[in-house]
């Protein structure tokens, strides 16, 4: 059994996947129950729920939206993130994998359709490094993480898709430990950089809208503890 | 033609910002240094309010894609890498994840890290003074990060580390600590010649007899407009008392406090608890059952969504003028003559109530029910741009370049675009800011209040 496989279908892959998946849990139960905290310290709890909803399921398929801020930025991230959510949960060898590890698994989707994404998810990506890069607006936001997790998914994709073109010169199981090693990185970071934004994007419109809600006599006690019980004249 | 701009300097030679900043007054001042002032005040605002569960939100999922950057009217003036929105939002989060997560204080032990310096709290103080506090950018982010809220909470570290804009801070001493106990600092017996004057000149003006009634107890309804309308907005106020009188209102104006700006909205969460508390005070005073706002967009917002936050069981229902105005148009109680106003009438919305508040379709709807000719720019509505004086900046005359050259230039070209005779925007700080605008690019354009509209239209 080649190397790549062996870390596949070992517990290697069942370790990152455990630190994943306890990291992610634990991001999403923290923030919740944070939130949850921050909305009983509120002087008015009212949320209006069903707008936030609303906006946040509107960003989950934002087509309607692509054209109206940076157009190509948007539509390459829009595939960029589209081809990683199908190849990475819908793509049979993935699955097989997921079903010997932890015996769970769903319907995968025809390889072509795949394919197809997969090449859009990386010309999107390429897009998206490049404008990192040499667009001053972008590249004055972006630390070096910004650029190695790009990176890192990039050869996700790209080895994976290579791996398998017909016209490739590259040996498949080479290939394949790159593809697997990639993933384990990411899956590893995942919890501790910013792509957990994948769990935590639910959470975000709801708490942007509950920190407005402040807790009555925060700023008085803030004064006192910066300045005693006597306060300060403004 | 466009309107050409420039984009002016940075500093000027009172203060190292565009703003001039009022120092701690005598007493108050430590001994401690600005870094150490930063996060002892940064410290203290996680430890009691409900922001800090956003920074950590905020600063695991930013993801810093810059979408943001072309929908902020100050980044298309100056495409300046340092006002995209996220840029800035990520200068705190910088911050915070140094200082206040366990990762950067071990990163802080084992690399010696300093994230913060006198020169990035100098950088901080001018981006969030560069930011309208708009909110348009909160449009944009996919993820929605609230970029307008993190501006909101880094002036407020800022402003209890010591540094706050001179025309925010004095106008605020004056309300909660001053004679007056108003921003403008109008005396109540010259407020009572004031509405003594406007009584008159609504009756010259419209042939009947209008009162401001002061002092009523049991009404329904208090008011208070932005203060500042006594003084610079005749026809709006008269346009108001108009409407409440027409359409059978029982309304009244306090004596012991009669001002609807809360200027706390734009740079200190203590400052805006007590000016509320003010508000509800006076209202408790008067035994009334409603807060009625007049034509200010923060006033009008910072009341409605901090009274109920603020006030506990004596919160009270807060209502804008507009939606007074357009209920009763639509009952019937007033009659608006739609053959007077005949320019070309568009409407400007303020942010603090179309954006981040419930007033976008209300004065359209009473605008459209008697201007014949009514166009709108675009966009408009919750995607409107800002006049460029949002955020408390319009207050702050030495920001004049600024506002002008940077973030008031696109809607200059909206305005231009529209091919409007007349603004009608009910807000006296964009009203301020528009009237500037249009005497800097020249634009032959008047700026009104919606209500200075209505009172030329009402049947009494």
């Amino acid at each position: 059994m080649p190397t790549w496989m062996l870390i596949a279908k070992g517990a290697a892959l069942r370790f990152t996947l455990g630190i994943c998946a306890l990291g992610l849990l634990r991001l999403l139960l923290l923030t919740a129950l944070d939130m949850f905290a921050a909305l009983r310290r509120a002087g008015d709890r009212r949320l209006p729920l069903g707008q936030i909803a609303r906006q946040t399921l509107s960003w989950v398929a934002p087509l309607a939206r692509l054209h109206r801020s940076r157009p190509a930025y948007s539509f390459a991230s829009f595939m960029f993130h589209l081809g990683i959510l199908f190849a990475g949960f819908f793509l049979v060898n993935h699955l097989d994998i997921l079903k010997d590890l932890l015996g769970i698994s769903w319907p995968s989707l025809p390889k072509p359709a795949l394919d197809a994404l997969t090449l859009a998810a990386i010309i999107g990506g390429a897009y998206l490094l490049l404008y990192r890069l040499y667009a001053a607006s972008s590249r004055r936001l972006s630390k070096l993480s910004d650029y190695l997790l790009l990176v890192v998914i990039l050869n996700i994709l790209l080895s994976g898709y290579i791996a398998g073109r017909p016209w490739n010169s590259i040996p498949y199981d080479s290939l394949m430990l790159f593809h697997t090693l990639n993933g384990i990185a990411l899956l590893l970071v995942m919890p501790f950089t910013k792509i957990a934004h994948c769990v935590l994007y639910p959470l975000i419109r709801l708490g942007s809208e509950i920190a407005w809600h402040f807790p009555p006599r925060g700023g008085e006690q803030v004064i006192h503890a910066l300045y005693g019980p006597e306060g300060r004249k403004i | 033609m466009a309107v050409q701009s420039q984009t002016p300097s940075k500093t000027s030679a009172r203060s190292p910002y565009f703003y001039h900043v009022e120092p701690p007054p005598a007493g108050e001042q430590t001994a401690d240094g600005r870094v150490e002032r930063f996060l002892n005040a940064f410290a203290a605002i996680l430890r009691f309010s409900n922001y800090r569960f956003l920074m950590d939100l905020y600063a695991r999922a930013s993801a810093k894609c810059g979408r943001c950057a072309v929908s902020c009217q100050v980044y298309q003036a100056t495409q300046d890498p340092q006002d995209v929105p996220c840029y800035r939002t990520n200068l705190l989060l910088d911050v915070y994840r140094r200082y206040f997560t366990n990762a950067g204080q071990w990163r802080g032990r084992l690399l010696g890290d300093s994230s913060l310096s006198e020169q990035k709290i100098d950088e901080m103080a001018q981006a969030f003074y560069r930011c309208t506090a708009c909110r348009r950018c909160t449009l944009e982010c996919p993820l929605g990060i609230d970029h307008g809220l993190v501006a909101h909470l880094g002036r407020y570290i800022l402003s209890e580390a010591g540094i706050a804009p001179k025309g925010l801070v004095i106008s605020v001493r004056e309300q909660l600590e001053g004679k007056t106990g108003n921003t403008s600092a109008i005396p109540l017996p010259a407020l009572l010649d004031n509405l003594e004057f406007l009584q008159d000149e609504l009756e010259e003006l419209k042939g009947v007899s209008v009162s401001f009634p002061v002092d009523q107890e049991g009404a329904e309804y208090i008011f208070f407009p932005a203060v500042s309308d006594y003084l610079m907005e005749a026809d709006t106020l008269m346009g108001n008392a108009a409407v409440l009188q027409a359409a059978g209102v029982s309304w009244t104006i306090g004596s012991q406090y009669f001002d609807g700006i809360n200027y706390g909205l734009f740079y200190n969460d203590w400052v805006l608890e007590r000016i509320i508390q003010k508000l509800i005070t006076e209202a408790h005073r008067l035994k009334v059952q409603k807060i009625l706002i007049g034509e200010c967009g923060h006033a009008a917002r910072s009341a409605r969504q901090f009274v109920p936050a603020f006030a506990g069981e004596r919160s009270l229902p807060v209502v804008s003028i507009l939606e007074l105005t357009w209920q009763a148009v639509k009952d019937g109680r007033i009659h608006l003559d739609p053959t007077i106003v005949s320019e070309r009438v568009t409407y400007h919305d303020p942010c603090n109530i179309a954006r981040s508040g419930w007033i976008v379709e209300q004065p359209r709807q009473l605008l459209r029910s008697f201007v014949r000719d009514f166009v709108e720019m675009r966009p408009h509505g919750r995607e409107n741009y800002c006049c460029g004086g949002g955020g408390g900046l319009v207050s702050l005359d030495e920001t004049h370049d600024f506002r002008m050259q940077v973030s008031g230039r696109t809607k200059a070209e909206q305005i231009r675009a529209s091919g409007a005779q007349i603004v009608a925007t009910p807000c006296a700080n964009c009203k301020k800011q528009l009237r500037e605008l249009m005497d800097y690019y020249q634009l032959p354009v008047q700026i009104v209040g919606v209500h200075d509209l209505v009172l030329r239209a009402i049947q009494l």
